[in-house]
């Protein structure tokens, strides 16, 4: 039984080698690099940017920001970094002047979330408090293939997007799209212990999704 | 140095999933600060690690001592000791036992904490180890606990000739 | 970060399995952890849900860019270089 999650592992690029082939005018290259990180870009806006429009719109400015700023890309950062921090940024900047962003850190410390509601555990009065009062239930004996199944990941799909804006952004860009925690963390700016609160709340709201929906 | 290692009856460990090979054969792996490394368990370990299958374990290399384990990098296994599986029942039985020698004893009797006993027998020695060591606790506080974990271990010990 | 330092309980477990799936647990409390974890089957299938979870998210991403958000960054790329 698999208990540690996986991490996808990016495809490794020569930096240097992609900006240089960009400068050339390689557009071979160019379109490479929209299709490793376009998606993913596109997870960022979502926090501070209403509409799924002005999310595309805030990426294709962060293209041509890239572009503009390649002579000042020195490879202190990797490339994706850098150019995650571009979107980061416009996305901030248009979040603002739609006067609907607040700083990301802030989103991150809001309150108390319990992963699992406290009355499936026994209470503060009772014997063995915390232990669950029934066992979750096993969902490797749901018929074949139900977890991941094309039903289930459009409703898991529509949950993502439900989440609060800062969970979905992390684990968009963790769970989805496979960024590192580092790399979530410089994009985001925001610390570590934050990205995992974040990554936290949001994968517990999802699997709680998972769980409503097989137990019916 | 000897010490013991729970497996799954596939030879398998229960966290890493990682496929031992058979006794004899060295493995290495890095220490890193918090995590990775061969666990194993030294005598007075084995009752919170109880599992299925327990192995005599050879530790090599590097080695970290926690409160409950021991980290190595290096670490082959010698044995099986095919005496813990005849055990199983009558270890999780003698804790059961305990657990409600040690509930009735309670002034007045800790008739709710006993309740879970016998309902969790079918999930075996880890969990009915942990049921008496709880409700000494629940009794005498946290030194009780250890004290309780230390008495299984003694009795494991004996029946196993450790 | 835990109730008792001998022992966590389901409750605790929830809360720290994130933590533990990201090796962000000292060296005590992921041990505390994987004893938990060695007796409660309940806590095993939890974990387990967990990471069926985070798989099941990872298969839902979209990974198409749209034609036509290509042929504009291809004309924004073209225009940047005659620039």
């Amino acid at each position: 039984m698999p208990i540690q999650a996986q991490q996808r592992v990016p495809p490794v690029v020569d930096d240097l080698d992609v900006v240089g082939r960009l400068r050339a005018g390689d557009e071979r290259a160019f379109e490479a690099l929209i299709e490793q990180l376009h998606p993913t870009m596109l997870a960022v806006p979502r926090a501070h940017v209403r509409t799924r429009a002005s999310a595309e719109e805030v990426v294709q400015d962060a293209w041509v920001a890239v572009l503009k700023g390649l002579d000042r890309f020195e490879g202190r950062s990797s490339l994706k970094t850098w150019i995650m921090r571009i979107v980061a940024n416009i996305a901030m900047t248009r979040g603002v002047r739609e006067a609907r962003s607040t700083p990301f850190s802030s989103l991150a410390a809001e309150g108390e979330e319990a992963a699992v509601d406290a009355d499936r555990f026994r209470g503060p009065q009772d014997a063995f408090t915390g232990h669950w009062n029934a066992y979750p239930r096993d969902w490797s004996t749901l018929p074949e293939q139900a977890p991941l199944g094309r039903e289930t990941l459009r409703a898991l799909a529509h949950e993502l997007e439900a989440l609060p804006d800062a969970q979905r952004t992390v684990v968009a860009l963790r769970d989805v799209y496979g960024c590192r925690s580092e790399e979530v963390c410089a994009t985001l700016e925001i610390s570590a212990a934050n990205q995992r609160v974040l990554l936290h709340r949001g994968r517990s709201r999802l699997r709680a999704a998972l769980e409503r929906r097989f137990d019916d | 140095m000897i010490a013991y290692k729970f497996l799954r009856p596939d030879r398998t460990s229960l966290f890493t999933d990682f496929a031992w090979p058979a006794p004899g054969t060295w493995v290495e792996a890095s220490i890193e600060p918090c995590r990775s490394g061969i666990h194993a368990c030294r005598v007075s370990d084995l009752p919170y690690w109880a599992g299925h299958q327990l192995y005599e374990v050879e530790l090599d290399g590097e080695l970290v001592e926690q409160s409950t384990k021991v980290v190595a990098s290096r670490a082959r296994l010698v044995r099986r000791l095919e005496a813990w599986e005849d055990l199983h029942d009558v270890y999780t039985r003698m804790c059961a036992d305990r657990g409600h020698e040690l509930a009735r004893s309670a002034a007045p009797p800790l008739h709710d904490w006993e309740a879970v006993i016998e309902p969790s027998i079918p999930e075996g020695p880890a969990l009915l180890g942990f049921v008496a060591a709880r409700i000494a606790e629940a009794i005498a506080g946290p030194p009780a606990y250890r004290t309780e974990r230390a008495r299984q271990t003694d009795w494991l010990a004996e029946r196993l000739g450790l | 970060m835990t109730e008792s330092d001998q022992h966590i309980t389901c409750q605790e477990v929830v809360e720290l399995v994130t933590d533990y799936l990201e090796r962000a647990l000292d060296a005590d409390e992921a041990s505390l952890f994987e004893e938990h974890l060695n007796f409660c089957d309940g806590c095993i299938t939890y974990v387990e849900q967990m990471r069926v979870t985070v798989e099941a998210v990872g298969q839902i991403g979209e990974t198409d860019v749209p034609a036509d958000t290509r042929e504009k960054l291809l004309t924004a790329f073209r225009d940047w270089q005659h620039a």
